[in-house]
């Protein structure tokens, strides 16, 4: 653990009235003083999660405006989503685009949101296609080969990363720029490449240097941009 | 905050201006959850993860705990099941002193029916998940987050919670005189736990005379089924002084 240890004051008092209770070993003090120290350590960490999570929301709501505003467009228009990342941050890729393939669930409290699941795909789904790219041409270009193969002008990709500076990634991007898609970056620590790169139209960065909470805010904002997307489409249905 | 507009304000993870961070229960819960799985790691477990509905969260379980994000840190056995045939993929799969999480909702059949026969299988459980809670003892532990929000899978609530199992995890690492696990309970020849009130067996086959091969945490066995109706594969039996004495209802608990 790092930083202070808040459980060290049950060690302590522990160690203090252990004369009391001659019937508990030491050992056992021991075990209940690393509870106390892991269970105060996860609430200081879901409440750094739940800051940066406030943080991050507040910093990029323009650019979820942005992005959300021209997803609605593409998408009104036929576009579709490819959605990729490495790692961990492939599985929360996966669940954006499951989400956004997944008709809006019926919460009570919904706000007013349209109906229909939109066209959306993980392009970490299919292992022979990644395999055989992997395989022949690189892994660098696992990504960007199934570009060159599905996207159109049009379409979103959206990339999750924690660096910002995978060359999968970029590679990627690249590409979606060459085939005129719209290109939406998730990093965290400074944005790494995406922040800066002509190939990425919004990035959003998670300015933190743990992969945890970096990935944690991302889920939520890849929430919000869902969320933000069908406002904009339901607004534009009415029209 | 025009993207702010959609969100229902009764969740944190939706709208964390409100999220004071995790309850101490919850939080004591992903301790001793912790503990025990570092201490089956410890003793040579796997780690099986389950996400039926959701599997990118089983897949991300198991990169955390396989490729850890913190050089140095121990990369540790964890694999994703996936596929239609769950119960049976994970019935090859885990061997008596393994882990299996789950990451589900809890009326998924498929964990329901994996978490009733953890203990036929000698297998210890860890259910995280959100809206209405499994029952009571369902897993032996449960990580669960109470809002009903059917979106919260979406939206890293429970990406959090997998993430500080597996820091909270490293942490136990640090203290290798805790990873011991706590002997073997039932030393005596006599034991209420394990023999005056039956054991958990899984039927894995049928034999001649009225008895069955069944499933144990303690191995395979043969016991005599002459007290039950009739058998088949899969079924779950309480078993007493090698006799099956009565099956255990598809919905009961554990």
């Amino acid at each position: 653990m790092t930083g202070p240890t808040p459980g060290s004051l049950p060690l302590r008092a522990a160690e203090a009235t252990a004369f009391l209770y001659p019937f508990l070993d030491a050992e056992e003090w021991d075990q209940d003083s690393l509870l106390a120290d892991l269970a105060a350590s996860a609430r200081a960490k879901a409440r750094e999660s739940a800051s940066l999570r406030r943080s991050t929301l507040q910093a990029s709501a323009p650019l979820l405006e942005a992005a959300a505003t021209e997803m609605a467009h593409r998408l009104a228009a036929g576009g579709r989503i490819f959605t990729f990342g490495n790692g961990g941050s492939s599985t929360d890729a996966t669940t954006l685009a499951d989400l956004f393939a997944s008709p809006p669930p019926a919460a009570p409290h919904a706000a007013k949101l349209t109906t229909r699941a939109l066209p959306a795909w993980s392009l970490t789904a299919d292992q022979a296609v990644l395999t055989a790219l992997g395989n022949d041409v690189g892994f660098e270009l696992v990504f960007a080969r199934q570009l060159i193969a599905r996207a159109k002008p049009g379409d979103i990709a959206i990339a999750m990363s924690t660096s910002g500076n995978s060359k999968d990634l970029a590679a990627a991007f690249r590409e979606a720029r060459r085939r005129s898609m719209y290109t939406i970056g998730f990093a965290g620590y400074d944005g790494g490449e995406f922040a800066t790169s002509e190939d990425v139209d919004v990035c959003f960065v998670v300015r933190s240097q743990s992969v945890h909470r970096v990935q944690e805010s991302q889920a939520l904002l890849g929430y919000h941009l869902w969320a933000a997307v069908h406002e904009h489409l339901a607004v534009a249905g009415e029209h | 905050m025009s993207a702010q507009r959609a969100v229902p304000v009764a969740y944190p993870f939706l709208n964390p201006a409100g999220d004071s961070g995790l309850g101490e229960e919850l939080s004591a819960d992903l301790a001793a959850a912790s503990l025990t799985l570092a201490r089956r790691f410890a003793a040579g477990a796997t780690l099986w993860c389950l996400a039926p509905s959701w599997e990118p969260h089983a897949r991300h379980v198991a990169v955390e705990f396989v490729h850890p994000v913190i050089v140095g840190k121990k990369a540790l056995p964890a694999v994703a099941l996936t596929g239609p045939n769950l119960v049976s993929t994970v019935r090859v799969s885990a061997q008596p002193g393994d882990v299996v999480i789950a990451v589900a909702s809890a009326d998924d059949p498929a964990v329901r029916s994996v978490m009733r026969r953890a203990p036929a299988w000698g297998i210890t459980t860890l259910w995280i998940g959100s809206g209405a809670r499994p029952a009571a003892g369902a897993a032996d532990h449960v990580l669960w987050l109470d809002d009903p929000d059917p979106r919260i899978p979406a939206t890293g609530g429970f990406v959090l919670l997998y993430h500080l199992l597996w820091e909270l995890t490293h942490v136990c690492f640090e203290h290798p005189g805790l990873l011991t696990s706590p002997a073997p309970q039932c030393a005596d020849e006599v034991c209420i736990t394990c023999s005056d009130e039956g054991r958990l067996g899984e039927v894995i086959g049928i034999e001649r005379g009225g008895q069955a091969l069944v499933r144990t945490a303690a191995g395979e066995e043969s016991v005599a089924t002459v007290l039950v109706e009739l058998v088949r594969p899969g079924d779950l039996l309480l078993i007493h002084a090698g006799m099956a004495i009565s099956k255990v209802d598809e919905e009961a608990g554990r």
